[in-house]
């Protein structure tokens, strides 16, 4: 077994929780509690295990309503409980012991650090994660999820649930309870429904709570506040049993609903809301400015879970059942988005070549204005790309839909979890060093058996052998994903997005013992980009030109460029991915697919529906960076990697259209998920929105998947000069002319800041 | 096609030089030397080195790899004697700290055209095309028509911003295969266009005044208006009374801007308008005013 750090943070961490409303002590008797029958259920199925545990939790852990809720239900996270995934809570049965020692240190009595301890003790046998580290985990080639040190990390997660809320709303929990019940008739053992319909009870035994707490706040509060507070009351009394009838019953049901789940990312809320929303609005029952709130009200209880990645609202696109009522969920969506500006939910926008003018100019008013939000996926690009990547039919791959950073799932029908990262720039730079990581000379390799530089007389068979190495990682990576699956289920059953994911209900499976229709994955690769920028420096100055031996431009890298510097320019000056050049781009998409076909390949052959690569978008570019040595792109050791598959910082110098159709070349039916950047300064934006506008749609017509706009505020620019790697794509207006502003001489940098501040 | 042009830059995503989103082509080489230009790198067909002292880390490399006496070390920093540049880049591959830059790569039309016609879908999209810049890109002419033809062929639109200092009969020809131009005029008096720009005015006139009669609608005219030369009234009135005239409909103002400034100490030639500030789109609503009031349609760019 390999020792590792329980202690270190699980997850890329970006946003600060809002502490917990209980008071220390109650929160350790809670813990102690939910602990207690953690241990006292060691010896029933995990599923009745399951909801004795979220007994403890709720309704214990529900906060109060604040003033401006319009609808109720927000939820506490401690150090020990249950959930789905890391950024909020953590996975299963979990402890996050680094939190669990913070708490520990905020207590003053010496006794009660002393229960902390024996919780602390017990956790460190039970934590699903530590269960799942302690079998997966190697010395040298596989880490922790974040542990940098390592070519690949792995962890045990269950990411991205979108449930089937058109079937919750459909049914409503009696419903529910009534589909469940006549399968139990038949299987009158199955666990699963025994505690599914528990789980449908805590639900109902929640609302009573909370209907509770909303008396209790209805004194002293103004007669609107108490009308208000009057419509959650009976909302929750409705909800409790029957199918919601109006927006506010609907929308208060999929909320609670979702909490309970420990879900954070809320699927194609226009689509499942729209219909009741437009009958509220059409019967008098809803003004707009009501409907407005009522989205406001969502939008902050969504930003104020702080679930740094995710909160993912997908609105628009093909598929949806009524889309002239979706449609009027999402105008005024797009209104929220712009006036609000969170961080999250990260509103996401399908769009196709039939997407409305109007719903066009709505998007780019709120990108505009700064929301950085909606986030644009094309629909005539994607819907081909999920069905040939999951193997699924058309109508079924209408219902994907981006979670987290951009990873695709399909709603109420399948997992997508990414449960492994890659480095591939890490890989490269080992593999040069004869299988050795150069920055902590530890041996990575595997069983792979590396040539010496001096063997590879061609390209070719430098190519082949790295290959090689790669699949080995491919391997690891698809049974780390594979055994991050058996120990979740070993251990936990998911109940309430069990009863949400098809087929579960109707097989009486949880949904990773059998029950979910497609067992999906993902695997996130980061760094792609400078490796096939390096491979192609190489292929062209020691294959093609003969300038340089292999051998030396590697003792030029292992130096970090010290004393090489007129070679690192010249690596740096290669044709580089991002300009729309034939050489660079066509290693880059050689490298992409090699990677992700064997991903996808491997995946298949284990036996799950699907297993693709995700070329996403956080900073953990920049965190693996950090522990990568230098590389033949020309990047020095330690430096950020590239973002996404967007071409690494200052390398793309041939303006947005060269960089969108380098974009563009990636086949995106072997990828779930591909993030592309481009940022405009607020002055080019608006001076020039039909022809940005006209940029995107061609891009989109030539098969470009996604955009990620960001219109910068006030002080961006100040901050490009300082981090020019955080916007290698800004784009800003000079005089006469434009361009990516990262690019541009300092004193221009700085006369640009003093023009745009004064604007 | 191998007919070669010397390219200062090919900028993609050009955006406020003609309809829609086009690709610009810069083409180096003109006859005039106007004083605020902000591109003086243009101007001449050479290559030529650009040196930029603050990023020098004086380690003489360039000195070293010179073979044609064009960079000597004097104490301690490189010293460019630039008629001797054969601009053969040599310097600038060994210069560690990227402080030395050559303005001007000769490329085919073959080569321009494969670069210009990866935008194509944006073009269509946009009703935009390729725009030929300069310097004056009349100066090479020869390269220049066979790349509008290569155009013409391809079913680009093509626009050209001129001077009009060039040979008719050089506009005759080419003027069939442009689709519209961007024309400057900088001054209506002759002498002191003449004596601050080694404008020749009746030469600017007469072909503007031959391409309007061909088709007037063609044509915008663009005028860089700047403080202390042209940003007079009488001047700005003179040129729309003339553009009535020969019933030319468009007219675009550029605010001077000083963005260029840094590039001639890097050529190492001196900036004559130093003292100048830049100018504001607000500081010519004005002049766009009376454009407007004379049924003509002004812009101003930024």
């Amino acid at each position: 077994m390999v020792k590792f750090n329980v202690d270190g943070a699980q997850n890329v961490e970006v946003s600060r929780k809002i502490p917990c409303q209980k008071p220390l002590a109650e929160q350790l008797e809670i813990m102690e509690r939910y602990t207690k029958v953690h241990r006292e259920s060691a010896g029933l199925s995990k599923e009745i295990r399951e909801i004795n545990c979220l007994n403890v939790l709720y309704p214990a852990l529900f906060r109060e309503i604040e003033e401006q809720d319009k609808f109720i239900g927000r939820i506490d996270t401690l150090p020990i409980g249950f959930g789905c995934v890391t950024s909020l809570g953590g996975v299963g049965h979990y402890c996050v012991f680094h939190e669990l020692r913070q708490f520990q240190a905020q207590l003053v009595e010496e006794s009660r650090k002393e229960r902390v301890k024996a919780l602390y003790q017990y956790w460190l046998e039970h934590d699903l994660k530590t269960i799942y580290c302690r079998d997966v985990l190697t010395e040298t080639t596989v880490g922790r999820f974040i542990d940098c040190d390592y070519p690949l990390i792995a962890t045990a997660r269950l990411s991205g649930m979108m449930l089937d809320y058109p079937k919750l709303l459909s049914l409503g929990i009696g419903g529910l309870k009534k589909l469940i019940n006549g399968h139990l008739k038949e299987e009158p053992e199955n666990n699963f429904y025994k505690a599914a319909l528990k789980s449908l009870e805590l639900f109902i035994k929640s609302a009573v709570h909370l209907q509770k707490m909303v008396l209790n706040k209805k004194e002293k509060v103004s007669d609107k506040r108490k009308e208000e507070l009057d419509t959650i009351y009976n909302s929750l009394e409705k909800i409790k049993n029957d199918p919601p009838e109006t927006f506010h019953q609907a929308l208060q049901l999929f909320w609670l609903y979702a909490m309970l789940a420990g879900v954070i990312n809320y699927g194609r809320l226009d689509d499942y809301l729209g219909t009741y929303l437009e009958k509220d609005l059409r019967e008098g029952r809803l003004s707009e400015e009501e409907a407005y709130g009522y989205i406001l009200s969502l939008w902050t209880m969504i930003e104020n879970r702080r679930t740094t990645v995710n909160g993912r609202v997908i609105v628009g696109g093909r598929g949806r059942k009524n889309p002239k009522a979706a449609d009027v969920f999402l105008r005024i969506a797009l209104k929220v988005a712009k006036n609000c500006r969170y961080v999250e939910p990260q509103f996401t926008l399908r769009v196709d070549k039939n997407t409305s003018e109007d719903i066009w100019e709505g998007a780019l008013d709120a990108l505009e204005a700064g929301a950085t939000y909606p986030t644009l996926y094309n629909d005539d690009v994607n819907i081909p790309a999920v069905k040939y990547g999951m193997r699924i039919d058309e109508k079924t791959a209408e219902q994907y839909v981006p979670f987290g950073c951009t990873e695709f799932v399909i709603q109420g029908q399948s997992t997508g979890t990414p449960n492994v990262c890659i480095n591939i720039l890490k890989l490269f730079t080992i593999f040069l060093n004869g299988g050795v990581d150069p920055v902590d000379g530890k041996v990575k390799n595997g069983p792979i058996k590396i040539k010496s530089l001096e063997e590879f007389h061609t390209f070719e068979a430098l190519w082949d052998n790295f290959m090689e190495l790669l699949d080995y990682y491919m391997d690891l990576s698809i049974n780390a994903q594979m055994y991050s699956y058996k120990v979740m289920n070993d251990q936990v059953s998911f109940l309430f997005s069990s009863i949400l994911t098809d087929d579960c209900i109707a097989r009486g499976k949880a949904l990773l013992d059998g029950g979910v229709r497609f067992l999906g994955g993902t695997n996130e690769i980061y760094g792609s980009i400078n490796t096939s920028d390096a491979l192609w420096a190489i292929k062209y100055l020691v294959f093609q030109k003969k300038k340089y031996t292999l051998a030396e431009l590697h003792k030029a890298a292992l130096a970090n460029y010290e004393g090489y510097e007129e070679l690192k320019k010249e690596l740096w000056k290669c044709d580089k991915y991002g300009n729309d050049l034939e050489t660079a781009d066509t290693m880059a998409n050689n490298l992409y697919e090699y990677i992700a076909k064997g991903v996808r390949d491997r995946g298949i052959k284990a036996g799950m529906q699907y297993f693709l690569i995700v070329i996403s978008n956080n900073q953990l570019n920049t965190e693996w960076g950090r522990t990568t040595g230098a590389s033949l792109d020309g990047r020095l050791k330690g430096q950020y990697m590239n973002p996404a598959n967007n071409p690494q910082g200052g390398a793309n110098i041939s303006g947005p259209t060269a960089m969108l159709n380098s974009l563009a070349k990636f086949n995106p039916k072997y990828h779930a998920g591909s993030v592309q950047n481009i940022k405009f300064s607020p002055e080019f934006f608006r001076d020039n929105r039909k022809k940005i506008l006209a940029l995107f749609k061609t891009y989109f017509a030539k098969g470009g998947c996604h955009l990620m706009v960001t219109v910068v505020g006030r002080g961006t620019l100040e901050d490009a000069v300082l981090h020019p790697e955080k916007y290698p794509d800004l784009i800003v207006r000079v005089s006469g002319f434009s361009a990516v502003f990262v690019n541009l001489e300092a004193d221009i940098q700085q006369e640009l800041i003093s023009r745009v501040l004064y604007d | 096609m191998e007919q070669k042009l010397e390219v200062m830059e090919i900028q993609k995503f050009s955006v406020h030089d003609g309809e829609g989103i086009r690709t610009t082509v810069f083409l180096k080489g003109c006859p005039l030397r106007c004083p605020w230009c902000s591109n003086p790198e243009s101007q001449s067909l050479k290559k030529q080195v650009m040196y930029t002292e603050s990023k020098c880390i004086g380690c003489l490399k360039c000195t070293k790899a010179c073979r044609y006496n064009a960079i000597l070390a004097v104490e301690g920093r490189p010293v460019f004697y630039r008629n001797n540049c054969v601009g053969c880049k040599e310097c600038a591959r060994v210069c560690p700290a990227e402080a030395i830059r050559i303005s001007g790569k000769t490329m085919t039309v073959d080569e321009i055209m494969e670069s210009v016609l990866k935008d194509k879908d944006y073009y269509e999209a946009t009703g935009g095309g390729i725009t030929v810049s300069g310097g004056e890109p009349f100066t090479q002419f020869e390269g220049f028509l066979a790349l509008l033809k290569a155009c013409k062929e391809k079913g680009l639109n093509a626009a050209v911003e001129t001077t009009g200092q060039v040979p008719r009969k050089h506009i005759a020809e080419a003027e069939p295969y442009i689709d519209s131009f961007l024309y400057d005029i900088k001054h209506m008096n002759a002498q002191v266009l003449k004596k601050t720009a080694e404008g020749i005015l009746p030469e600017i006139l007469g072909n503007l005044k031959y391409l309007a009669e061909i088709n007037p609608d063609k044509i915008t005219i663009r005028v860089p208006v700047i403080p202390g030369f042209n940003m007079k009234e009488e001047v700005i009135n003179g040129i729309y009374d003339m553009a009535l005239e020969l019933k030319i409909k468009k007219v675009s103002l550029l605010p001077y801007h000083t963005l260029g400034k840094d590039k001639y100490a890097r050529l190492g030639i001196s900036y004559s308008m130093q003292e100048e500030k830049m100018l504001e789109k607000n500081d010519l609503i004005p002049f766009q005013r009376a454009g407007l009031a004379r049924n003509l349609t002004v812009t101003v760019s930024e």
